[in-house]
């Protein structure tokens, strides 16, 4: 019996069943719908969105999927691909000097800009470094006894000007104050791109604070103007980087990749709370998970670490073929033996939601059970092989005999084999009983 | 690898989609026209309109709605209920499709949004019981805007000659209290304040007394901004409404706020039913998509939008301007 001739059978029957021949292009197209729409309800750009979907689609379509990853699987690592190359693979620091360094914090109103600056205080008075504060919010009313009250909490120095409107002035008379191996900080007052004298000011400040960084405070609320709105910050003054805040909340943050898309600068830090601990450095493989939706991504990326390289490819043509004998349920288990369990293989391919109609045994082919097909089947008559249902209680008999096995054995073997067979012959007559749970279990209406 | 197994099984696989698709079609397809009916509507002038010639049209909306901020569930539900309106429905051939669909989504978008004229506010303020000063109630999540809008509509209460007290509920964030008084010194309105860290609803209380005392007509409750998500702190406002039970709760939100807003105007409203909301920020060039999620989802009325910070940033709110905003068209008052 030769396999191109079965393929060959089972290509023109499949011919007869569908009409045209195609790749896995609808599972791909699904998945990426499902991502884009994780995406978009995370409030990432729309734009960016429907770019990042094509350049996804492309790779899971053209890309050779890895071994022991489902095609699901590895749509979701191309995603995090791509997503990471926004974000960087690995948190970026904030380096800071001993010998002074000045940041100035910069944002939308109400972002969370000056429980930030505490935040940040807190996090390099932990390390060892002696942070300054300076308010240079002039506009918001309580934002100079706001930042005082902070620094009193944290016990560093602060200065300010209650009296004074200007607030560059306050800045170039704060630093006149303070040595200059410092860290100093400054607040400013919250203003969007349409402001544009407050725009001027933030210009200003920088211009006269030769600032070491300029950090973006963003809202992990904020939802489609992220990416303008940073663009506008950023050809103003030149961000350094940007800090996350509200991520305690529900909202995903995607006005921040946005943001970083159209900047350029990392994400350094991530606010969780309203209180001065609760902030952390960023993590690129968090975030993406929580965009995603997925708390299952850091497994997944272990998974494709994990797999082996290569896997010999094993031709599973018979899976479908129009007959299906003793020799062909022998042959898989014998790429079974190679590759790993079935279910491994099912869930790789679409419809793996099969799997489910087959007992848990079927997978579970120990290497001593196998052996003992193999003898058994070697004890058949090519009929038999080829037609198992002649085999009765007297060919029975004579197989065990000959084969130094057990009827159990023997009994073992037809009855997998029936199993096998009768799964094959309704995935070959297109009926898929459990298609609606299988397309559940790929995780193309919903995944968590 | 697994090529080959891979294909065969998409194969069946995208038969299968193919069927299933059908069948979701087939709701749309009772009111689906037939050829024959095509064909005499286009002899009398008229197409009949089915779901290939709307599915670009709304595509392209879709996209414009979600650069809106509107949030996507929202947009499915509005565009899925409009497009059942539509299939089966003639037009004149010689409208343009995609300006008749918009013509179609702006009117269902100005239904879903409510407002309520600021003299409905004015008006239940003046026929309150006298004997009890009108309290209104500022929510929402950190850093929207609450603080000052309550200066603003205090402000706006004073123009039409009426009095009111501001409560510093917000015992919790750093210069909060301040920020209210210098407000009220600006305004010269009395603000009502504790220590920091004071119980709230106990500032809130007092505000009260003093208006009955006073004989002010208004008490505007600060609370601090707190997340939807965080159980304790909107206990903590459940309190606060308990013991002042106000006549009104206003909801106040950031026009920037993309998909969380279903989830902020839902939860807060759970918590404390919210009676109006009013949306901030409205200046920084969003389009404030969020309005139509809020409206969708707890179906209260928009009162203002800010628009700025000084206190004469508050404008009252308006349909249609708003509906032309959020389809992207020219951003006019109407
Ligand atoms: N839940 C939560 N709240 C935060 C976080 N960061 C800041 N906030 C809150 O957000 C609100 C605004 O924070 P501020 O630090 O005053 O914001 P700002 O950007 O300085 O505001 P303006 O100076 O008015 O522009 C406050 O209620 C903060 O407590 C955070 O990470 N999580
Ligand atoms: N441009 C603009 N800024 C606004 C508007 N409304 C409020 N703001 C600014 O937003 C920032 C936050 O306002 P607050 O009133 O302190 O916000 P809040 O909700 O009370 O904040 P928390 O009490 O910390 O939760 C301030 O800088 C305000 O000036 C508006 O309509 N337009
Ligand atoms: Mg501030
Ligand atoms: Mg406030």
């Amino acid at each position: 019996m030769s396999l191109d001739k079965l393929g060959s059978s089972l290509r023109s029957a499949l011919r007869k069943i569908i009409g045209a021949p195609l790749v896995d292009e609808v599972l791909v197209k699904e998945v990426v719908k499902d991502i884009q729409r994780a995406l978009i309800t995370s409030d990432v750009n729309v734009k960016l969105v429907m770019d990042l979907s094509k350049k996804i689609e492309k790779r899971a379509l053209e890309e050779k999927l890895p071994a022991g990853l489902s095609k699901r699987e590895h749509v979701i690592k191309i995603v995090y691909d791509e997503l990471v190359k926004f974000v960087g693979e690995k948190p970026s620091e904030l380096r800071i000097s001993k010998d002074g360094f000045k940041i100035m914090m910069i944002g939308i109103e109400g972002s969370g800009k000056t429980t930030s600056i505490a935040k940040l205080a807190r996090f390099f008075q932990r390390k060892g470094y002696k942070p300054v504060l300076i308010c240079a919010d002039v506009h918001r009313l309580g934002a100079y006894e706001q930042l005082q009250q902070l620094a009193a909490q944290l016990n560093v120095p602060f200065h300010g000007n209650l009296n004074s409107t200007d607030a560059v002035k306050i800045v170039e008379e704060s630093l006149s104050k303070i040595e200059k191996k410092n860290l100093v900080i400054i607040d400013t007052a919250g203003r969007h791109k349409s402001e544009t004298e407050l725009m001027d000011e933030m210009k200003k400040l920088a211009e006269v604070a030769q600032l070491n960084e300029k950090l973006l405070t963003i809202d992990a609320t904020i939802g489609q103007q992220a990416g303008v709105q940073a663009k506008a910050f950023h050809e103003a003054i030149g961000i350094t980087g940007v800090v996350l805040t509200k991520l305690d909340g529900a909202a995903k943050g995607g006005g921040a990749l946005s943001a970083v898309a159209t900047t350029g600068v990392p994400i350094k830090f991530i606010g969780v709370g309203e209180k001065i601990d609760e902030f952390e450095l960023f993590d690129p493989q968090s975030f993406i998970s929580r965009l995603l939706g997925m708390g299952d991504l850091k497994a997944l990326l272990e998974k494709a670490e994990e797999l082996p390289k290569e896997i010999k490819e094993v031709d599973v043509t018979k899976f479908l073929a129009g007959k299906f004998t003793l020799q062909d349920l022998y042959s898989q288990f014998e790429a079974m033996q190679k590759m790993g369990p079935l279910k491994k293989i099912l869930q790789m391919v679409p419809g793996f939601g099969l799997s489910a109609e087959l007992p848990e045994d079927f997978y579970k082919l120990s290497e001593e059970k196998l052996k003992k097909f193999r003898v058994i089947l070697d004890s058949m008559t090519d009929k038999e092989l080829e037609s198992p249902e002649i085999i009765n209680r007297s060919r029975m008999q004579r197989i065990a005999r000959g084969s130094g096995t057990k009827m159990e054995d023997i009994k073992e073997l037809l009855k997998q084999y029936q199993i096998a067979k009768r799964l094959f012959k309704s995935l070959r007559k297109g009926r898929f009983p459990a298609l609606d749970k299988a397309l559940r279990q790929m995780g193309l209406k919903k995944f968590k | 690898m697994f090529n080959s197994l891979k294909e065969k099984l998409a194969q069946f696989t995208k038969k299968i989609a193919e069927v299933a698709d059908k069948k979701s079609e087939a709701e749309v397809a009772a009111v689906k026209p037939t050829l024959v009916e095509k064909t005499k509507a286009l002899f009398k002038g008229e197409i009949i309109l089915d779901e290939k010639d709307l599915t670009p049209v709304f595509d392209d909306l879709e996209t414009s709605l979600l650069e809106s901020d509107v949030a996507l569930p929202v947009i499915e539900e509005i565009v899925k209920s409009i497009k059942m309106q539509l299939v089966g429905k003639k037009i004149k051939r010689n409208e343009n499709l995609p300006t008749y669909v918009q013509g179609v989504l702006k009117n269902a978008i100005q239904q879903v949004l409510i407002s309520a004229k600021p003299e409905e506010i004015l008006n239940r303020i003046k026929k309150r019981d006298p004997a009890r000063p009108f309290v209104i109630m500022f929510v929402g999540i950190n850093g929207t805007g609450k603080t000052v809008t309550i200066a603003k509509f205090a402000k706006f209460l004073q123009d039409h000659g009426i009095k009111s007290v501001m409560a510093a509920s917000d015992t919790f964030r750093a210069g909060a209290i301040e920020q209210l008084e210098k407000h009220g010194k600006n305004l010269g309105i009395r603000v009502i304040k504790h220590e920091p860290g004071a119980d709230p609803a106990a500032v809130a209380f007092d505000a009260i007394e003093h208006a009955k005392a006073r004989k002010l007509d208004v008490v505007l409750i600060d609370t601090a901004g707190r997340m939807q998500t965080d159980v304790n702190l909107m206990e903590e406002m459940k309190k606060i409404h308990r013991v002042t039970k106000p006549d009104l709760v206003i909801f106040v939100g950031d026009s920037l706020t993309g998909h969380d807003m279903i989830m902020q105007s839902k939860e807060f409203n759970d918590a404390t039913e919210i009676d109006g909301v009013i949306l901030t920020k409205m200046d920084s060039d969003a389009r404030g998509g969020s309005a139509l999620s809020i409206s969708y989802v707890i179906k209260k009325p928009i009162l203002f939008l800010g628009i700025g910070q000084k206190y004469e940033d508050l404008i009252a709110f308006n349909q249609k301007w708003m509906a032309n905003r959020l389809l992207g068209e020219a951003n006019v008052a109407g």
